[in-house]
């Protein structure tokens, strides 16, 4: 019982939702990209680039404004280029996602060797690079639990809450996010209709980009402080995972990359009980093919419930 | 689209293999082949190290692949190194299933393997092997007489003979100072993302460790930062890794794998030795504990210096036997 109570506590809790920021981020860009029918599968390397994108922004302006600016304008160019190969070009969404990954992977460490002249990780000559300011409300800190887990954490953390209520709120509750999801599902209706789908695309994967990148910023000046080669580290791949989970809808996005978060936790501190670590790390992959079986199964159900009340 | 697809792989794979020529001005041609990636400021980076001794010293080719973590780069970056080069380094005990076939393909070929023995392998082949277990052993005494908790710990990259080696050589030592002393251990299972590192290295934090051992390659990086979030320490490895954060890093288990390739191969004659296997001990002064420069704030007080030297007389006269994860 003591030993149990040493593997559910608030750390537990933190480590869930600090291994869940960037896979959050990412996500939301991912499930735009979803939603108008080219689901980009290469945001973990949209997310490398974004990473190493920000610590160059901030090491040379030399503050971590210029370092988040960076991360948002690359993603802007990257999800632009997505959009012109898969909308303009025709080619394969998915084609075009492993090229991004495996590019990613490439250009990422030739820059760092090239304009550092560092590699593996990186590390500013001069000292300490800037990074992402850590929010704190004193009044807070006063409430056991609740404010150990949602004070101090880094700005885009929080940004991170805002955008999963932001995107839900721009997807199902205006007209824009209306024309977006039938830019996915019909977009003949929608061009009957006046409307782009070519533009709506477009506007999509160029959040899909910046969503990606931003996501990459927190983990290079958020969750650490600094850039290390493949840090994304399949990241990418685990928000591709909880999108299609979450059925695209930001807040089940959400809660599925929470779930997978604490996965992730409870399978290191298992660790300590003498299990072995080569199975606690399959731990979050194994629990995204539980989560997919689900889906699937729940899918099924609601078609045969269907199908009987349309017998009726 | 498929001229498209295979010209960014080609870009891809150009960006990716950074290969160094130098200039020839003996006849050796020294390759070294890294299993993971280069920059993690300790084990590989130490290697190239010693090889770029080896090129201003005696002006000797070189060229150093990259195998980023990835099994199918193992073998082909083997026989390409073997190719064009007469010495071949392995670095990483990952190249054990490969270098018997190596071996026998390139028989004028001699190799060198790094962290792992093979013997009775052809009669090009001579193995490095560390004794880092002994210099763990130095380190987790220091960590268990400075911990205040009585709870240190540890983040292995994996669960693997080499890593386990050093883990086993720090909770003796540990236990030498302080037998009531406890040490947590924690696998990342990867060597080259460090936000898992700081997971692991929280977690042992959380639980009640004050001094982490970072055994894990650039894993290693976010232990340190873990150590600098949380007001706690944490100890290098492989190189002395103080400089990186001198306020939180107490010391380095030094491991010195490109002075012990500097000596092999610029004495080829009389140091190399196929078919052997070669510990580089705390005795031949490959393995030791490193503090930084003075410049640097000291943790380690001189007296704990000093028992700490006292120990290394210990085990190099055989006093003290450590325990070992190898074989």
């Amino acid at each position: 019982m003591n030993e149990l109570a040493s593997i559910l506590n608030i750390g537990l809790l933190q480590n869930t939702l600090r291994t869940a920021t960037p896979v959050v981020l990412c996500a939301l860009g991912c499930l735009m990209t979803d939603h108008v029918g080219m689901m980009n599968i290469g945001c973990d390397g949209m997310m490398l680039i974004g990473a190493f994108a920000a610590v160059m922004g901030s090491w040379l302006g030399g503050s971590w404004m210029t370092g988040l600016l960076l991360a948002l304008a690359i993603g802007l160019i990257l999800g632009l280029f997505y959009g012109v190969f898969v909308i303009k070009l025709k080619s394969d969404e998915f084609i075009i996602g492993v090229a991004l990954n495996i590019f990613a992977g490439g250009v990422t460490t030739f820059l760092l060797r090239e304009l550092t002249g560092q590699s593996g990780t990186f590390h500013a000559p001069e000292g300490n690079l800037s990074v992402l300011p850590r929010l704190n409300a004193a009044w807070l800190d006063n409430i056991p639990v609740i404010g150990q887990i949602f004070n101090n954490n880094t700005l885009l953390v929080y940004v991170s809450w805002i955008l999963v209520l932001v995107c839900w709120v721009l997807l199902y509750r205006t007209p824009a996010g209306f024309w977006f999801r039938s830019a996915g599902e019909h977009p003949q209706s929608l061009r009957s209709a006046g409307k782009s789908p070519e533009k709506m695309k477009y506007i999509a994967s160029v959040l899909c980009g910046m969503l990606a990148c931003l996501s990459g910023a927190h983990l290079s000046m958020g969750y650490l402080t600094t850039f290390s080669e493949n840090m994304s580290n399949s990241r990418g791949f685990i928000a591709v995972a909880c999108v299609i989970f979450g059925r695209s809808n930001p807040p089940k996005v959400f809660l599925a990359a929470l779930l997978f978060g604490f996965i992730d936790a409870l399978g290191m501190r298992l660790q300590t009980f003498g299990i072995s670590s080569a199975l606690t790390s399959t731990f979050p992959y194994i629990g995204t093919v539980l989560m997919m079986v689900l889906l699937v199964w729940r899918n099924e159900q609601k078609k045969k419930k269907l199908a009987v009340s349309g017998l009726r | 689209m498929k001229k498209l697809l295979s010209l960014m792989l080609a870009l891809a794979l150009c960006l990716s293999a950074m290969i160094v020529p130098a200039l020839a001005e003996s006849d050796l041609a020294v390759a070294v082949v890294v299993a993971g990636t280069l920059g993690d400021r300790g084990f590989y980076d130490s290697s190239v190290e010693g090889l770029n001794q080896l090129v201003g010293d005696h002006g000797v080719a070189s060229k150093v692949f990259e195998c980023k973590e990835d099994a199918s780069l193992y073998e082909s970056s083997l026989y390409d190194a073997a190719d064009t080069c007469n010495v071949v380094i392995a670095v990483g005990w990952q190249f054990w299933d490969y270098l018997a076939t190596a071996c026998a393909e390139y028989p004028e070929v001699k190799f060198i393997f790094i962290d792992n023995g093979l013997d009775g392998v052809g009669d090009n082949l001579m193995s490095i092997i560390y004794a880092q277990n002994e210099g763990s052993f130095l380190v987790g005494y220091i960590a268990a007489k400075l911990s205040k908790t009585g709870k240190i710990g540890v983040v292995g990259g994996e669960d693997a003979a080499t890593i386990n080696d050093f883990i086993v050589g720090y909770e003796a030592g540990a236990k030498y100072a302080n037998p009531d002393v406890v040490v947590e251990r924690q696998y990342a299972q990867t060597y080259e993302d460090p936000a898992k590192g700081k997971e692991c290295a929280l977690a042992l934090y959380d639980g009640g460790c004050d001094i982490v051992f970072a055994v894990a390659g650039k894993t290693g990086e976010g232990v340190f930062e873990a150590a600098a979030e949380t007001g706690n320490y944490a100890i290098g490895v492989d190189s002395d890794q103080k400089y990186i954060n001198p306020d939180v890093i107490l010391c380095s288990m030094v491991k010195q794998v490109g002075k012990s390739i500097y000596d092999v191969v610029a004495d080829l004659d009389g140091k190399y030795q196929p078919g052997k296997i070669w510990t580089a001990d705390m005795e031949t002064g490959y393995i030791d504990v490193a503090y930084g420069t003075d410049d640097m704030v000291q943790q380690v007080s001189p007296e704990l210096k000093a028992e700490v030297e006292a120990l290394k007389a210990k085990i190099i006269s055989g006093e003290i036997e450590v325990p070992t994860a190898l074989n």
